[in-house]
């Protein structure tokens, strides 16, 4: 028979592959025996703190023969997820370094070792606001390595006398300010909480409402801070609008900002400028000094290691004076170990020991989940009061009030019994449903070929139901649990009732869900109808045989495809910007008023409009441009004859013909577009208000930014899928695509 | 057909503004990229004044303690990788896409609907129960664990492209070849994979980008340096404090490069494979 | 070369049945026509022949041995597509020579065989094309070269002719004719067109729901069709269906009356319906069916009127260039007792007498 011929090539043919993966598998997996016990450190330091680490890594490699360590690097966007991932399946780093913002999660979770002993050898060394950061629950969690915090970069030929107070700072920011040639007294990234919770403090603010340890942000305090930034940037204009990190140190190095807040790793961009750090100054309304946040990176041990000694040995080595003075002196960090400076070249160091004084007198940061919620309220207030939108006391009780939404209580838990017995009676009606449905009597005729189906339909089934409906099963599993304090509690259907019925919020406010499901089908609509216009527009342009040069237009119209797209986003936010964009550039050049493009809903949604529109016609043209091949010319020709119009011919000819093989191309874009998360993310980030945010991104913020709330993440991400399956299935019954069988 | 020469103007004039406004963006790419010094060029021209290769010759001279060059090696692994990733999907959606258009058998309907559905939840969500699986598959930190996912993702896509390109080969052909005494296998590898070449070429390509530009699942699954592919080399320049943007932007074109090439290699069948292609579900 | 046998063959797809019991002998050397309107199940039948389809019950023998299992490659036939199915990423002679390739042929004879083929079929020209430069009728013959170089024992045509224009099609009727005389192979033809029908073939087997009507040689079944379905089928214009009774010597119904021939005596009183061939049936002033003129075809040196009667229409032939005929003019047509043919009126089968 031949069919059996069908199946052997086939079984060849993934004998082949099979054999292909496990000979390569096996060649890159084929390792040295271990004749050493490996200590494994996973960091995400970049050039000279790596280079530091490493050299210390080697000097540890040769004082202790029976170890070896080795480093890996990571990205830091992935580095917790990975951590979170993997210590508790054993996989992890024997020594993690990371600062303290996820020490008591994980110590609650179980996967750091305690160092109290480790630390009590090395007594008086290490500043109390520094273990303090790596306690909780009584315990020591970590051995700190370095101390960051931001403090103040004088230009030391615009000030030659650093101010002490912000009165001085604001009268030296004003004399220096020159908005029209672009120069600014003062600069640092205020629409970031990190940097602006100097200023709270400094007001006499506290993040965090004890006993309860709740986060409270609507306080005098914080309005007074707030107020402080507001004015200097939109009443003194002493700052530029927007300022991002990269417009920072472009200002600063061309000598355009006179005073910069930033923290220690600043000092690697700054190219022939003559500066100096000094702590940051008192605020002259309360006469209380501005104290940054203090963040501690630490050396920590997975409680998963199975060579605790040696990785404790490890740490204790990497914070030990020697191997201080070397990450210093190379790696240019603020040590937290205080005997290293006593080294002449560390202690003697004005940059260190400037940063290393403002060490001494910042707030070590929460390191508890509730620290986590902070930054996205915060900063929509942050940006929300910078670019005018909000005073500054509306824009904190909007903090506060998606801070309670984020802390809300654990719905009571529920018993699963009701939801699983109504799954079982569900499974059991669809079997008997699907037993008792009378069976065609041709169906082994109409059927004859399911043998080779199976055959040829096994690798991708096999693999896409391990490892796509798996996971997908278990994240939708997750949609009925509450995720809190390391625990996952069966929580039944309120995910979803909380999210339906819109709990927190006015269905009206950006933050419930119908108002992100609007925005979602206003974003997935638009970009669609401009991918296919756009695209079919072009394929029309250059379809026609008498134009020249077309293969080199085609090339260079689908560029913006090939290139990655996270890269691509963030050219066009810089472009977006209000000051310096090439926009506003363009803008200015044609006589026009610059405009704010992230301060209001419609220029910000436009805005992720035109990248995505930029990023995605590509596609959709060179789908028009093939299908466009399949319509006959000779159509056209008898509808010249006819004498239709140009447009009668696209309306009746075109359109109808292209119909057919666009559409899929329309339902997987829109899919696809319902989920761009990237350019949601990195453009507009939401703003103004999470207003722009789309469906997807508000599952990622309840997953990573909110506290970890899983399950609620889940609900969102389920919803997100019953939606869209909903509105295929409507968008093929409209399209009246026959069946497969009947074609 | 004679069209006006003012016309014909107007339609190239047209043409170059939009190429203008299509490349200007990227323009920014290689302005940050040639910068020597970290910021931001300002106003409307994107290019420094004084264009500096320090950042490409930092990244592709970069060597890790033990004198390996990374970015060398991560190159490798990333073509290593987005080629396999090439093969196995490509396998994988050309066998399931044949039996989906060919054959007659229960469940077709739903198993196209079934591919859909995967691409509808979200993939943020994935990551930590596929590190779990994985981990049970023993193909943690492996690049063929990688490759098994990345090849997995892509064949929802790949299935619809090729199903629907299969459904425009007429059923004569293989007809004809049975008569002429091939097998099945020999009809499949001579008679309807040649025919489905742009097909092939669309759906290569598409399973190439896929793992070419990946970074979250790589950086999580992989745990060693030389093994990272190399979109996790350039996320490593995003750091918690501060972005390196000019090693950033090189890198970025370096990854992109290998694609834009194979891009425009391909580009004219892309335009006939879709075309057949149909995308037609 | 081969005989080809089908011992009651059915088959159906799904609850519709296509062929319904099929016992035919096509002996060797044979060009045997499958003909019947669209959906009769000729095609099928050509199918389960070609091993393309699988027979539900009955055996498929060729050269004797039952083939029911057989694939496709071991029954030894060549089929001819009526989409030629020529392989588009293939030169002609690349797609003349796959199945040669497929079977491992030693070069030289490949080459031999390919080349006679293209000779045989004027085709050496345009072995170095792909199919999309060729016309309809070269495809065609491309399509009839892979077949041919295979040197199968039994050759199949599905409806090869239906896509090319009228006149290409005589002229390719011509050579099919002329291959088969020179490779003296058994052929089996399907059709819809009873014109192609009845000149190709040796022997014709006519369809119709799934059943074979009658197999014999055309003109036999031109002039002894086995029921009005045969009768009517072949020839054009089709024949006239007179329902009526036998009377003395006549058959007659409502307005019209024909002479029969004397053998058809023992039939009277019985309810017959008389088929009449338009070409036996002459106009005439008189005769014994009248009607009214509805349409009139003329050709030159002969015609035919549309009569309408109170039996439906009827056609009738006339001779010359019919200047005095009218549309609305009353009419009547006669023919010889000889050329009427009686079916009966219940199962349509012809009511054969013995003369």
């Amino acid at each position: 028979m031949t069919r059996v011929g069908g199946v052997a090539a086939v079984k060849r043919a993934i004998a082949i592959v099979t054999l292909a993966c496990a000979l390569f598998a096996s060649g890159v997996r084929a390792e040295a025996p271990p004749e050493k016990t490996r200590i494994l450190v996973w960091h995400a330091y970049r050039a000279a703190e790596e280079t530091a680490l490493l050299m210390l890594i080697d000097q540890f490699n040769a004082a202790h023969p029976e170890y070896r360590a080795e480093a890996l690097a990571l990205p830091y966007d992935v580095y917790p997820s990975k951590l979170s991932a993997a210590i508790p399946t054993g996989h992890g780093p024997d020594v993690f370094i990371f600062a303290q913002e996820r020490v008591s999660a994980w110590a609650r979770d179980g996967l750091l070792s305690p160092m109290d002993a480790d630390a009590a050898m090395m007594p008086g060394e290490f500043p109390e606001a520094a273990l303090d950061a790596l306690r909780s629950k009584g315990a020591l969690w970590g051995l700190p390595l370095s101390l960051k915090s931001v403090a103040l970069y004088v230009n030391k030929s615009l000030v030659p006398v650093a101010p002490v107070n912000t009165d001085e700072m604001v009268a030296l920011a004003q004399k220096l300010t020159d908005p029209a040639q672009g120069r600014f007294g003062l600069a640092w990234e205020a629409g970031d909480f990190y940097h602006h919770a100097s200023w709270l403090s400094g007001f006499g603010g506290k993040l965090f409402k004890e006993p309860e340890h709740r986060p409270v942000v609507d306080t005098p305090e914080g309005v007074a801070a707030l107020t402080f930034v507001r004015d200097l940037m939109r009443k003194k204009h002493v700052m530029p609008e927007e300022p991002s990190a990269q417009l920072v140190a472009t200002l600063f190095n061309a000598n355009r900002a006179a005073m910069v807040i930033n923290g220690p790793w600043f000092a690697g961009e700054i190219h022939g400028v003559d500066y100096e750090v000094v702590s940051l100054p008192i605020v002259s309304a309360t006469g209380l000094p501005a104290r940054p946040l203090l963040t501690v990176e630490a050396a920590l041990v997975s409680a998963t290691s199975e060579v605790k000694d040696g990785a404790r040995a490890l740490a204790r080595f990497l914070v030990s004076k020697d191997a201080s003075i070397l990450r210093a002196k190379i790696g240019r960090q603020v040590v937290a170990t205080r005997s290293a400076y006593d080294d002449p070249g560390v202690g003697g160091d004005t940059l260190l020991r400037a940063f290393r004084k403002q060490a001494e007198s910042a707030v070590p940061m929460d390191n508890t989940p509730a620290m986590l919620t902070v930054w996205e309220p915060y900063k929509r207030a942050l940006t929300a009061v910078l670019s005018g939108l909000l005073e500054p006391d509306e824009a904190l009780a909007q903090a506060q009030r998606r801070l309670n939404a984020i802390a809300k209580p654990m719905p009571p838990p529920a018993s699963p019994w009701p939801l699983l017995l109504l799954a079982a009676g569900g499974i059991l009606a669809l079997s008997i449903w699907i037993r008792r449905r009378p069976v065609r009597p041709d169906a082994p005729a109409l059927y004859h070929d399911v043998r080779r189906a199976i055959a040829y339909c096994t690798p991708a089934a096999a693999s896409i139901l391990v490892l796509v409906f798996i996971p997908f099963a278990i994240g939708v599993g997750l949609a009925f649990f509450h995720h809190g304090e390391g625990r996952y509690t069966f929580v039944g259907l309120s995910n979803f009732v909380d999210i339906l019925t819109s709990r927190d919020y006015r269905i009206t406010e950006p933050m419930s869900f119908w108002f992100t499901l609007a925005v979602t089908l206003a974003w997935t609509v638009a970009n669609v109808v401009l991918h296919v216009s756009i695209g079919l527009f072009l394929a029309l342009l250059l379809r026609d045989p008498l134009l020249k040069f077309k293969g080199v237009y085609r090339v260079l119209l689908i560029v913006p495809w090939a290139v990655p797209n996270y890269i691509t986003a963030l050219v066009w936010k810089g472009m977006f910007h209000r000051q310096f964009g090439a926009i506003s550039a363009l803008l200015a050049t044609l006589g026009l008023e610059p405009v704010s493009w992230f301060t209001r809903f419609s220029t910000s949604f436009a805005a992720n409009v035109v990248t995505n529109t930029w990023l995605g016609f590509p596609f959709m043209m060179v789908v028009s441009l093939g299908a466009l091949q399949s319509i006959p010319q000779d159509l056209y020709e008898a509808a010249e004859v006819d004498g239709a119009s140009k447009w009668a011919q696209f309306r009746h000819i075109t359109l109808p013909l292209l119909r057919p093989a666009l559409l899929p191309a329309v339902i997987l874009g829109s899919v696809w577009t319902f989920n761009m998360f990237n350019i949601i993310y990195l453009v507009s980030g939401g703003e103004p208000g999470g207003a722009t945010d789309i469906l997807v991104s508000e599952a990622y913020r309840w997953a990573f930014q909110r506290n970890e709330q899983f399950g609620f993440a889940a609900a969102y991400s389920t919803l997100i899928f019953l939606f869209l399956l909903g509105w295929s299935a409507l968008t093929r019954r409209v399209a009246r695509e026959p069946s497969p069988e009947a074609a | 057909m004679k069209r006006p020469l003012l016309g014909t103007a107007l339609v190239h004039m047209g043409l170059v503004v939009l190429c203008v406004i299509v490349l200007y963006p990227l323009l920014w790419v290689v302005g940050m990229a040639l910068s020597s010094q970290p910021g931001l060029q300002q106003g409307l021209w994107p290019l420094p004044a004084q264009p500096s290769l320090v950042n490409f010759t930092h990244l592709l001279t970069a060597q890790d303690a033990a004198g390996h060059f990374t970015f060398w090696r991560q190159l490798g692994n990333s073509i290593l990788v987005a080629t396999l990733t090439t093969l196995v999907g490509l396998t994988f959606s050309v066998t399931a896409a044949y039996a989906l258009s060919r054959f007659a058998f229960p469940g077709r309907r739903l198993g196209m609907t079934a591919l859909l559905a995967t691409q509808m939840f979200p993939a943020t969500m994935m990551s930590v129960p596929l590190y779990a699986i994985l981990d049970k598959l023993h193909l943690l930190n492996s690049l063929s664990g990688l490759v098994l996912v990345y090849a997995t993702t892509s064949v929802p896509f790949c299935v619809w492209m090729l199903k629907g390109y299969f459904d425009t080969i007429p059923k004569d052909l293989e007809e004809a070849a049975l008569l002429d005494g091939a097998s099945q296998g020999q009809i499949f590898l001579k008679v309807v994979l040649p025919l489905t070449r742009p097909a092939l070429a669309v759906t290569a390509l598409f399973s190439f980008m896929t793992a070419w530009n990946e970074f979250v699942l790589a950086a999580t699954f992989i745990d060693d340096q030389l093994r990272f592919t190399l979109p996790v080399a350039l996320q490593r320049l995003v750091g918690e404090y501060k972005t390196e943007w000019g090693l950033f932007a090189a890198g970025a074109l370096l990854v992109s490069a290998p694609v834009m090439a194979v891009f425009f290699a391909l580009q004219k069948n892309l335009v006939g494979g879709l075309t057949a292609g149909g995308v037609k579900g | 070369m081969a005989d080809v046998t089908l011992r009651g063959v059915h088959k159906a797809f799904g609850d519709n049945p296509i062929v319904r019991g099929v016992d035919l002998e096509i002996g060797s050397g044979e060009f045997m026509v499958l003909v019947g309107p669209s959906g009769c199940g000729k095609t099928t039948l050509l199918r389960l022949l070609a091993g393309l389809e699988q027979c539900d019950q009955g055996e498929v023998l060729i050269d004797g041995k039952v083939m029911n299992d057989a694939a496709p490659r071991e029954r030894n036939v060549g089929m001819v597509f009526q989409s030629y199915a020529l392989y588009p990423h293939m030169t002609v002679r690349e797609n003349l020579a796959f199945a040669l390739e497929l079977r491992k042929t030693p070069k030289a004879e490949l080459d031999a065989r390919v080349n006679e083929a293209a000779q045989m079929l004027e085709l050496e020209k345009l072995l170095e094309r792909r199919p999309k430069q060729l016309s309809g009728g070269q495809r065609q013959r491309v399509a009839i070269g892979r077949a041919i170089v295979r040197r199968p024992s039994v050759f199949l045509f599905d409806e090869p002719l239906s896509n090319l224009d009228a006149a290409l099609r005589v002229q390719m009727r011509g050579e099919l004719m002329r291959l088969h005389a020179r490779l003296q192979s058994t052929m089996i033809y399907v059709t819809h067109d009873q014109v192609e029908a009845m000149t190709l073939a040796t022997r014709l087997a006519v369809f119709n729901l799934g059943k074979l009507q009658q197999v014999g040689k055309p003109l036999d079944l031109y002039a002894r069709p086995a029921n009005k379905f045969v009768a009517g089928f072949l020839g054009s214009p089709g024949m006239n269906f007179l329902r009526g009774r036998v009377g003395k010597g006549a058959v007659a119904g409502d307005g019209f009356s024909l002479a029969l021939s004397p053998r058809y005596t023992a039939l009277e009183g019985r309810e017959v319906i008389a088929g009449v061939r338009p070409q036996a049936l002459t106009l005439s002033a008189q005769g014994g069916v009248r009607g009214e003129i509805e349409a009139i075809e003329r050709l030159g040196t002969e015609g035919y009127a549309y009569l309408r009667t109170k039996v439906g229409t009827v056609v009738a032939r006339f001779e010359g260039g019919g200047a005095e005929l009218k549309v609305g003019d009353a009419w009547g047509a006669a023919c010889e007792a000889a050329s009427v043919l009686l079916f009966d009126a219940a199962s349509e089968e012809a009511i054969a007498v013995q003369p």
